[in-house]
């Protein structure tokens, strides 16, 4: 009886020990978002959610932030926009959180777009596009590198240019991604006095493309713009490794989804030479920063334990630098203050993983950093080649670019 | 049956009463979230049930008609800025109409038969939005909500309560059917249409009925979704999941009595909202998986069904 006494006293005692110095300690700063981690984005999703969670251990490691621990608050989207109405609102009306990011993509963001405007919070965004042009929230900020909405079209169509092109096609998937790019185009298009010699528009879940590049062959355009999704993006290529795609086309690529991932990739193989398409990070030697290679060497043993994707190039980074950038806005105010914050983040250029960023008015990059980069001597069946520079060449922004276009395309792909 | 009757009214106006003091008093906003989706899913399922369950012509088209209640409110709020009850009036007319008219079409083919032009409706109708430019098209569509109007201070707590409404009228139009000529005939049918159609049963015009009304319940229930979720795209708006969870809500709760969807409904949709908010991994979506195969497995009649077997082995063991 004694003895179970002194037990009993000695866990309570342990207990209460326990209980103050956690009291003793500040609360944690709560980051709160929906990602979608099941459904069609999941693929997206994981990695990103994986790159804002090796911050959030390196903010800890170092004794978080204003002396406070960083804890995220994270619920799955099922990649619909359904969900995140009613999550958001849990996130901010029950969980309480100090600080809202969105889910990946713009489906799943355009629904809270509205209600953080009306509760005036602040939103860091997570590749969306072109999700607040309507809304004009001010507490809006994109890690994305896409700024402004037609930069995206037109650089590609610079490079076309350059390589003496004058005719463009466009294929697009009749998706909500795919349709906002070919529209920017179209309008580039037209600004520049270029001829659109073909432009159409395939149902999603296409899966035959022979017809179509047969037509669009026969158009004889110089440049090809392609917007698609990850399925019809393999399929195109397949087609265009069968049928060919003629000798005027200088350039080829642009807008293709999927093309960023590790596994499209690795089974794409070398369908993948010569296409020009855009990406937001690759290991060229330009695009190393502060941080950038340690990110890296945990993502890489990270990724394999959460079965994410290998390389996660793409999204895994920005997802950092989102937890990069609110860090350096909560040290540099000193508080929680989000108005202060976003105050602080449009006013100045902030230090990521992923190179300087400024924000604009609208809450997008002050100024692109979407790369268009060359697959060149990419082979079948092998997913460590995509680590060593020099398969992807980067042929834009001038400043992070590492080698030159080569055209044609029938040329490139061989 | 009257006495029975008058209970349901008072029970109806208790739950408005309840839903509207709701809105007035609570001022966190997640209830309201989270509530609408469930209020919603249960006009599905009692709408879903009346054809689906009373008819036995398992409709998997309810995300056709709900996409449709969807974008007519997209519609009329860019075009017209037409105001919530009109928007949902339109809807539930569409609705209607287009039930009239998949059932023209359709109803002359049974079983699996019919089930198949339902989802071809729904991939159907989805093409077309895609394509219509007006409404967003693929890329989908932000949209503004009007000022809300007075006892509610916020737009949510508003939808709640419309919601609620269609609950209420949903309900009671499936329970009306359900003691009424109409729902014996369906009943009849569902056990054999032929020996119905030959004992003077008018199914063809009771199939069609059924239809009408279920249709004009599923676009009404979709019509405010557009406030709600502010945004509107073809893939989220005819999302197969509305109809496969109507369908297993209907089936989870029983078709046999009225009060089996909302059951069915409640219990799933709240669990789905519960899991989303606790789980929130793959594990969500296996655990409603499991828990569909073991309804289907143990109890096949659905809890109505299980409920009464068990009251009623409790009677025979008293004699």
């Amino acid at each position: 009886m004694k003895r179970r006494t002194l037990l009993g006293g000695t866990i309570a005692v342990a207990a209460f020990g326990l209980v103050s110095s956690v009291e003793a300690q500040q609360p944690p700063i709560k980051i709160g978002m929906s990602m979608p981690q099941t459904g069609g984005l999941a693929g997206g999703g994981k990695p990103s959610l994986l790159g804002i969670e090796i911050w959030r251990d390196d903010v800890n490691a170092k004794g978080g932030i204003l002396g406070r621990k960083v804890e995220l608050v994270v619920y799955d989207d099922k990649s619909s926009a359904a969900e995140t109405p009613a999550i958001y609102s849990k996130l901010i009306d029950v969980d309480k959180v100090d600080l809202l990011f969105a889910p990946y993509a713009t489906v799943p963001t355009a629904p809270i777009m509205p209600m953080v405007k009306q509760r005036g919070l602040l939103l860091i965004g997570n590749f969306s596009f072109q999700v607040n042009s309507k809304v004009g929230h001010d507490m809006w900020f994109n890690n994305a590198p896409w700024g402004p909405p037609d930069s995206w079209a037109a650089s590609f169509l610079d490079i076309g240019q350059k390589a003496g092109g004058k005719t463009m096609a466009l294929l697009a998937a009749d998706q909500e991604f795919a349709q906002n790019l070919a529209k920017t185009a179209r309008e580039v298009a037209t600004k520049r006095g270029m001829q659109v010699v073909f432009d159409q528009s395939y149902p999603p879940n296409t899966v035959e493309f022979s017809s179509i590049i047969r037509s669009l062959k026969a158009a004889k355009p110089d440049i090809v713009y392609v917007a698609s999704y990850p399925p019809d993006s393999a399929g195109i290529l397949r087609a265009v490794n069968e049928i060919g795609i003629g000798d005027n086309v200088k350039l080829f690529g642009g807008g293709m989804v999927g093309l960023q991932f590790g596994s499209v990739m690795e089974n794409m193989g070398s369908l993948l030479n010569g296409v020009v398409n855009y990406n937001s990070w690759l290991p060229e030697k330009s695009m190393y920063f502060d941080g950038t290679k340690d990110f890296f060497d945990k993502y890489t043993k990270r990724a394999v334990e959460a079965k994410v994707d290998p390389l996660g190039y793409y999204l895994a980074p920005f997802g950092y630098a989102s937890g990069q950038l609110v860090e350096q806005a909560i040290k540099a105010v000193g508080s929680l203050d989000q108005k202060a914050i976003a105050k602080y983040l449009r006013e100045n250029t902030h230090k990521t993983i992923v190179g300087p960023i400024a924000f604009s008015a609208d809450g997008e990059r002050k100024e692109t950093a979407v790369l268009q980069a060359q697959f060149r001597g990419v082979a079948d069946k092998n997913m460590e080649q995509f680590r060593s520079s020099g398969k992807q060449v980067i042929l834009f922004p001038e400043n992070l670019k590492s080698g030159d276009l080569v055209t044609p395309f029938e040329a490139a792909r061989k | 049956m009257k006495r029975k009757g008058i209970l349901f009214w008072i029970g109806a106006a208790v739950f408005l009463a309840a839903t509207f003091l709701m809105t007035q008093v609570v001022g966190n906003q997640y209830p309201f979230f989270a509530g609408y989706v469930i209020l919603q899913f249960i006009v599905l399922a009692v709408a879903w049930s009346i054809l689906g369950g009373y008819a036995g012509y398992v409709n998997f088209g309810t995300s056709a008609f709900f996409g449709v209640g969807v974008y007519t409110a997209v519609f009329l709020a860019k075009a017209f800025g037409a105001p919530l009850l009109v928007q949902i009036a339109t809807a539930a007319a569409i609705g209607a109409l287009m039930g009239f008219a998949l059932g023209l079409l359709t109803l002359r083919m049974q079983g699996i038969f019919f089930s198949i032009a339902t989802i071809a409706l729904t991939i159907i109708i989805e093409t077309v939005i895609t394509n219509w430019r007006f409404v967003g098209g693929a890329a989908g569509i932000q949209i503004e909500r009007p000022p809300t109007t007075p006892p509610f201070d916020n737009y949510v707590q508003m939808l709640f309560f419309v919601q609620a409404l269609l609950v209420v009228l949903a309900v009671a139009i499936s329970r009306y059917i359900q003691n009424s000529w109409i729902g014996r005939g369906l009943q009849a049918l569902r056990d054999d249409e032929l020996a119905a159609e030959c004992t003077g049963v008018p199914t063809l015009r009771l199939k069609l009925m059924a239809c009408v009304i279920s249709g004009a319940l599923m676009c009404a229930a979709g019509a405010p979704a557009a406030m709600y979720l502010q945004f509107a795209n073809p893939a989220s708006a005819f999302d197969l999941n509305y109809s496969v969870s109507a369908l297993a809500m209907s089936l989870i709760g029983g078709t046999a009595h009225w009060s089996g969807p909302i059951i069915g409904a409640i219990l799933l949709s709240a669990t789905q909202q519960l899991l989303t908010v606790t789980i929130s991994s793959e594990v969500n979506v296996l655990l409603l998986g499991v828990m569909l195969v073991l309804f289907v497995v143990g109890a096949p009649e659905g809890i109505i069904g299980l409920v009464r077997k068990i009251f009623h082995s409790r009677n025979e063991g008293k004699e």
